[in-house]
């Protein structure tokens, strides 16, 4: 194999360019399809996604995420990659994305392609780009592995489908969760032009479903479905409008996934926030709890969040938060309650739920056996009994939990966990921040 | 008097002590499963050493799979590739319950029963393993164009991810070593994978590598390097997900080892 160098930058250079482009982008996830090789060809995809390495920032590298120009005509604000911006500028062909995957594919460094890109003159030449790429990929190489690609707003919806079939999963960014902050931060970029290309994917991909309930070999249209992502904290929107955009996207629109990411300042502009304490990690923490609990746990927005308290807790995660504002519901029987009110009770998830109503049928349960199942009992010992008792005699208070959950619970960055302080007659942790 | 059987710490071992112990018809109570190479021994015991078996250990798993169904086979080999002292006598046990249940596929729910919780840990823990190694290997090319990499797995997991690297990559010559078990996988192209036994590396030699090698080894670390995002650095999380101990067969924790060409 012999690269193409380019007129004046090896690939190399090019590489650490658009890699550093393009970290920003949160979706790093190869789940979602299960495709056994067919023989011929190099890859195959696990339904668990698999992650390859996590970089110094803790976060996963499941895909080779590179942008495939940053040569943008766009000019927002939050992005790095702005026309006005004096950054290196590079572009790959596709024949070198395709070394580059095929190559680091083989050594089992990655898990597949996250392939984005600025806009490179029009939006519709850029689709096109990463069309082509694709294309040799996929039946050059016989790529079968994991393929994340962005669609690009405002590119002919016929060039987003024949790419949609090449690609497992699709996305395309809301950036922000309003219009409005929209309108302010990125001038260029519409709400309306960024809902077409998702509302198009969704609607093919219904259509697929029923062609593969006809004939089980028709070509999948981005079988692992579509995400988005949202930053936070650029513009000035309370965690229930971000939230309410979340649900919105997963109701109307069966988004896979919607990621968060918490503003990063890499430009200096008068219209972006100051942000002295670093990116609102917190935030973007209690965000990703909220969207679980929203996907697997039958919460809604409503009762998680309201106009009146539009901002999560910093220092209760959501459900614990909503337990406390809830104890009418508690305590809970574990030998009795039915799966939904499980998922309900703070220190039980997805999978300790139903480890608990399988084995329930076949012997009973104490708090041992709660403890090995998985039950994070410092939380959810104020919220159940077993066989109609407590594990220790607790009071059913919200103070009393509220004081007891605060006691050497999760870590909190520095500076929003109170250390020692003198007490005084009003102190109570839920009036803080 | 407790007869113990001491099989050797396999799939194939333990079941085979398996088929012995119960063979032996002292009564469940009377015997003990142990695969542990050195054991203290104890007074009031009697032992008895088990040569594995293909034949009886065929019988035991296939009982196991008629009677208890897929998924309690599957516990039971992924557990016993967990390093444990007492998982031969959980599965011997666990067996023994499952056999007199009325619907013995049940057995995989009975977490209450301390015996099977320690197989679903343990097949959990496999599993994990398992799946970590599945994405941090690192294959070199070496200068014949074989795909070759090093392994020291806590559980002899060879025979669980070698599957998945065999359909990923059919048309590729490529071997894994087990450090930690002198064992290898190897795939020929286009062939089924086999399992290599007694593999002494300080005698392996191997050919060079190859003359792109070296240049993605550094494209990889200079990805690595620069997808991290500076502002948000934390690296007790990423040592959280990436523990050290995987880290020295890992490519982009590695200095250059040789100057880069192309």
């Amino acid at each position: 194999m012999g690269y193409r160098i380019g007129q004046e930058m090896d690939l190399m250079q090019k590489l650490e360019i658009l890699a550093d482009a393009a970290k920003y982008d949160v979706a790093c996830t190869s789940s979602g399809v299960d495709r056994k090789n067919t023989g011929s060809g190099t890859g195959n995809c696990m339904a668990a996604g698999i992650c390859h390495s996590f970089s110094s920032d803790g976060r996963c590298i499941s895909l080779l995420k590179i942008l495939f120009t940053n040569e943008c005509i766009f000019d927002c604000r939050y992005c790095i990659n702005r026309r006005s911006n004096d950054v290196p500028r590079a572009s790959f062909t596709p024949q070198e994305v395709c070394d580059l995957t095929m190559g680091f594919y083989r050594r089992n460094y990655i898990e597949g392609l996250f392939l984005s890109s600025g806009i490179f003159q029009s939006p519709d030449v850029t689709m096109d780009l990463l069309y082509q790429t694709l294309y040799k990929l996929r039946r050059e190489y016989n790529f079968q592995g994991y393929i994340h690609v962005k669609a690009i707003p405002g590119a002919d919806p016929e060039i987003v489908e024949r790419t949609g079939y090449l690609a497992d999963r699709m996305s395309v960014n809301l950036e922000l969760p309003t219009a409005e902050g929209l309108r302010v931060l990125a001038p260029q970029k519409q709400r309306s032009r960024m809902l077409a290309p998702i509302r198009q994917v969704q609607m093919r991909r219904q259509e697929n479903r029923q062609e593969l309930t006809l004939y089980r070999h028709a070509p999948k249209f981005v079988p692992a479905g579509q995400s988005t992502q949202m930053i936070i904290g650029a513009s000035g929107e309370s965690d229930f409008q971000i939230l309410k955009v979340a649900e919105h996207m997963y109701r109307k629109y069966e988004m896979k996934r919607v990621f968060y990411s918490a503003f990063v300042r890499v430009n200096d502009d008068s219209l972006l926030p100051a942000l002295p304490g670093g990116p609102p990690l917190l935030r973007e923490h209690r965000l990703y709890q909220a969207d679980w609990l929203l996907r697997y746990y039958g919460f809604h927005t409503e009762e998680l969040l309201s106009e009146e308290r539009p901002d999560f807790n910093v220092l209760l995660d959501p459900k614990c938060d909503w337990a406390l504002r809830h104890l009418e519901y508690f305590p809970v029987e574990v030998m009795k309650a039915d799966y939904q009110t499980l998922l309900r009770v703070p220190g039980i998830g997805v999978r300790s739920a139903q480890r608990i109503v399988k084995t329930r049928r076949l012997g009973t349960l104490d708090y041992g056996v709660l403890k090995k199942i998985g039950v994070v009992l410092k939380r959810a010992v104020f919220f159940i009994t077993c066989g109609g008792r407590q594990m220790y005699p607790v009071r059913l208070e919200e103070d009393y939990i509220l004081r007891n959950l605060l006691d050497g619970k999760e870590k909190l960055p520095a500076g929003t966990a109170p250390a020692c302080m003198q007490l005084s007659l009003f102190d109570d942790p839920r009036f803080s921040v | 008097m407790i007869r113990v059987f001491r099989c050797e710490d396999t799939l194939t071992g333990i079941l085979t002590g398996v088929y012995d112990a119960w063979d032996s018809r002292l009564g469940h109570q009377n015997v003990r499963l142990s695969s542990v190479a050195v054991e203290d021994l104890e007074l009031f015991c009697e032992y008895t050493d088990v040569e594995p078996d293909v034949e009886k250990a065929g019988k035991v798993f296939r009982t196991v799979k008629r009677r208890m169904g897929e998924e309690a086979a599957l516990m039971i080999a992924y557990a016993s590739a967990c390093p444990h002292d007492g998982k031969a006598d959980a599965i011997y046990r666990m067996i023994v319950i499952g056999l007199h249940l009325p619907d013995g596929r049940e057995i995989c729910h009975m977490l209450t029963r301390p015996e099977v919780n320690l197989i679903f840990e343990l097949r959990k823990k496999a599993w994990h393993i398992a799946h970590r190694y599945m994405g941090f290997v690192r294959f070199r090319e070496l200068e014949n164009g074989v795909l070759f990499s090093e392994i020291e797995a806590e559980a002899d997991i060879l025979a669980m991810i070698a599957p998945h690297f065999a359909d990923r990559m059919p048309g590729e010559n490529w071997a894994l070593l087990d450090r930690n078990r002198q064992k290898a996988a190897v795939h020929p192209a286009g062939k089924n994978w086999f399992i290599l036994e007694d593999v002494d590396e300080a005698k392996l030699s191997l050919p060079g590598l190859s003359r792109e090698e070296s240049y993605f080894q550094e494209l990889w670390r200079r990805f690595h390097r620069a997808v991290g995002i500076r502002e948000r650095e934390n690296k007790a999380l990423q040592q959280a997900f990436l523990p050290l101990k995987f880290r020295n067969v890992m490519t982009e924790f590695q200095e250059m080892s040789t100057p880069l060409k192309r």
